[in-house]
């Protein structure tokens, strides 16, 4: 551990990550409106990306920036295909609350 | 025995008539009529090679004639080859000689029948493979032909497939067919297993190793060759097998594939010298059915069903020959059955063609005016098939009967001699009731005695077709009446062609002079044919019987014995013995095991999926956030799982 390399301590950083985390889970599991829950996704993809790089940081460890970067893109690719169904259901039905979309119940 | 030498045009001969086949099968619609122009000249030519290897067999005397030509090996004791020797050289050419006439003869035949690509398709392929079982020089081969020639039967049969008796005769054919096909192939594993080797030549030449399966190698091959010969008890296919064309039932139900059995048991000669248990099964099996075949002949009155039971009479007569070692009179009454009775199955074709295919003799009656041509060639051909002096058929059946007292089959002597009376009598029935007389087609039928008119619907000509040209059945017609003749002028005299292609074939056997001479031999069958002949003229042709036929033919239908019109119960003795046994199998199979053994395990797979279906598909909401939630409270397990991990160390 190279705590020097840091100028904030480590569990700072994990204590943020976690906030961010639940701020997005409780948007993802609370929220009705597709737009705030890719939104909440969002903040959990980064979320972990702050993780990756606080302990790729810490620990001298290269293999977390490169993970970061991968994060991104799997989020970019993410949000492209989300807002895509968005707007195809948005473009079928006037409202666009997850609720009413339960097409898949068994 | 063994043949070397080859015969170039041995190939051509083989494969020319499968060439004609799929050109017929291939351009069909666009030959049209022309198909039986490339059906005709797809067997001709392959007879006039044959003819030329029978004029060069036939000059050499002594020397081993024929040609043995190596196809392909396959494996060890496993190689193929055609064989072209004095036995499958007369063979090949009847096949292709009365093929050809009768190819001939179905151009006229079939020429209102919109399939007549189809037809010779058939028939070519048909002769293709009776030339594949004559020509192979191995068992194999053999067993292929045999099993091709049941399927060229089986689609010929089945021709007017429109007509369910034809199927069901097809199918009846074909399954008994099957079972003498399964025989030979279990006959063929014995040979194997003692001898290593399916070529004739070396398994002939090593009988002895056969042991004590020597019996049943030769039972099993003739059960084979009962079923394809329509022996007792496995004759039953073969008088429904009519259903089909006439010049079907000419060329593969009488001259050619229903003798396959006979030349099954002539090539495996060396087998039935070596056993006799084998000889006299094979010699009573054909006598009885010799004997059971006229029997039956004399209670029938469709024209084409009285020559099925008489062929299967006379191919009895050929497996007696042979089943006695008389082998050259067995094949030599092949050779002239094969003309005279192709001459009267072409003959009845033309009446039965001119009276719009009315099949009952009962409703005949004074053809001789209408198809003089086929009434010339038929007397003939009956002269010959009774064995009148002179004609095809003496020479031939005297030899065989009398080969059976020769080599000690004395009662199949008697029986021999018994079936040629009522041979002569039965087809002299049929000979006086359709030619002599008047037409009785306009009577009503019931006065006749016929109970159920059949409408004959098989192929009416299209409206606006022309008639085929009267040549075309005529013709050969004509020819074949000419060979009901003059066919046994090759068997006169010890230096005769026949004598001389033969005596190389089948080696002559030392035999005990039998106390009736073939001369009285001769005597005796004259004087018990000279009875039929006359019992049939009184019954039948005396002007007082032809001025009473209706109602003498009326009185005859009714007081016929049932044995007889129930054909002894072969029909229903395999009816209650297979066929119910089988269809109540069925029926177990289709209506409990299916339904509930089978079909219940299915079902039971299902009824248990459905309800595990029932118990979990509430989990699935289709609400995006209540997945949401699952996943989080799965890790939030995870988050707890390692703290816990993280504690415990």
């Amino acid at each position: 551990m190279h705590a020097d390399l840091l100028p904030v301590a480590l569990a700072n950083y994990v204590a943020l990550s976690s906030v961010i985390f639940f701020i997005g889970v409780a948007g993802v599991v609370l929220r009705r409106n597709p737009l705030i829950m890719l939104m909440s996704i969002e903040l959990m993809w980064n979320a972990a990306n702050l993780l990756f790089l606080a302990f790729a940081r810490a620990w001298l460890n290269n293999a977390g920036h490169i993970f970061a970067f991968l994060v991104i893109t799997v989020a970019a690719a993410e949000a492209a295909i989300g807002l895509a169904i968005v707007v195809i259901v948005f473009r079928s039905r006037a409202n666009v609350d997850v609720d009413e979309i339960a097409l898949m119940k068994g | 025995m063994g043949v070397a030498g080859s015969y170039p045009l041995l190939f051509a001969i083989w494969l020319v008539p499968l060439a004609g086949a799929i050109v017929n099968w291939a351009f069909g619609p666009q030959l049209k009529r022309a198909a039986g122009i490339v059906g005709c000249v797809a067997i001709g030519l392959p007879f006039v090679a044959t003819l030329a290897a029978w004029g060069i067999a036939t000059q050499s005397s002594g020397a081993a004639v024929g040609a043995n030509q190596h196809l392909l090996s396959w494996m060890p004791g496993f190689d193929f080859g055609l064989l072209l020797d004095p036995l499958s050289l007369i063979w090949a050419l009847i096949i292709t000689g009365v093929g050809f006439l009768i190819h001939v003869y179905s151009v006229g035949y079939m020429w209102p029948d919109t399939a007549i690509a189809r037809f010779f398709a058939y028939m070519n392929f048909f002769v293709f493979a009776m030339l594949t079982l004559v020509l192979s020089d191995n068992f194999v081969g053999l067993l292929v032909g045999w099993g091709l020639v049941g399927l060229a039967s089986y689609f010929l049969i089945g021709f007017w497939f429109f007509k369910p008796t034809a199927v069901a005769a097809a199918r009846k054919a074909f399954v008994i067919n099957v079972v003498g096909d399964v025989a030979i192939m279990f006959a063929i594993f014995m040979i194997f297993a003692k001898v290593g080797s399916t070529s004739f030549v070396t398994v002939f030449a090593h009988v002895p190793a056969l042991g004590n399966w020597l019996f049943l190698v030769c039972l099993f091959l003739f059960i084979g060759a009962a079923a394809k010969s329509a022996q007792i008890p496995l004759h039953t296919w073969l008088p429904d097998a009519m259903e089909g064309p006439t010049p079907v039932s000419a060329l593969i139900h009488a001259a050619t594939m229903v003798t396959a059995g006979v030349y099954l048991v002539a090539r495996c000669w060396p087998l039935w010298n070596a056993s006799h248990d084998a000889q006299v099964l094979v010699g009573t099996i054909g006598g009885l059915t010799a004997l059971g075949g006229a029997l039956l002949g004399v209670a029938q009155w469709d024209i084409k069903r009285i020559l099925a039971y008489s062929t299967m009479s006379q191919i009895g007569y050929m497996i007696m020959g042979v089943g006695v070692t008389a082998y050259q009179a067995g094949v030599a009454h092949f050779f002239t059955h094969a003309f005279f009775k192709a001459c009267l199955f072409l003959g009845a074709g033309i009446v039965i063609h001119e009276l719009a295919d009315e099949q009952d003799i009962r409703r005949m009656g004074g053809m001789r005016l209408r198809a003089p041509v086929a009434f010339f060639a038929m007397f003939a051909a009956v002269l010959a098939i009774s064995g009148f002096p002179g004609f095809a058929g003496f020479f031939s059946k005297d030899a065989v009967v009398f080969g059976a007292l020769e080599h000690g089959f004395p009662w199949l002597y008697v029986l021999g001699i018994v079936t040629a009376g009522i041979t002569a009598y039965y087809m002299f029935r049929l000979f006086f009731v359709t030619f002599f007389g008047t037409y009785r087609g306009d009577l009503d039928p019931a006065q006749v005695g016929v109970t159920n008119p059949v409408e004959p619907a098989a192929h009416e000509p299209a409206h606006g077709e022309a008639h085929a040209p009267a040549w075309l059945m005529a013709a050969p017609v004509a020819i074949l009446g000419v060979f009901s003749v003059i066919a046994g002028y090759v068997m006169i005299g010890s230096n005769s062609p026949w004598n001389r292609l033969f005596t190389q074939t089948f080696p002559s056997q030392n035999l005990a002079v039998p106390a009736l001479s073939e001369g009285w031999t001769t005597a005796i069958l004259f004087i018990v044919m000279a009875a039929g002949i006359a019992i049939a003229y009184v019954r039948y042709a005396t002007p007082a019987a032809l001025a009473d036929a209706p109602a003498r033919l009326r009185a005859e239908s009714q007081r016929m014995p049932a044995v007889l019109v129930r054909l002894f119960y072969f029909d229903d003795v395999i009816d209650w013995l297979f066929v119910r046994p089988s269809q109540a199998l069925g029926r177990f199979f289709g209506s409990i095991f299916d339904p509930d053994v089978i079909d219940g395990a299915v079902r039971g797979v299902v009824r248990v999926n459905t309800e595990l279906g029932e118990v979990v598909r509430g989990m699935q909401t289709g609400l995006l956030r209540s997945y949401a939630l699952v996943i989080v409270f799965g890790a939030a397990l995870f988050a707890v799982y390692y703290a816990l991990q993280g504690v415990a160390h």
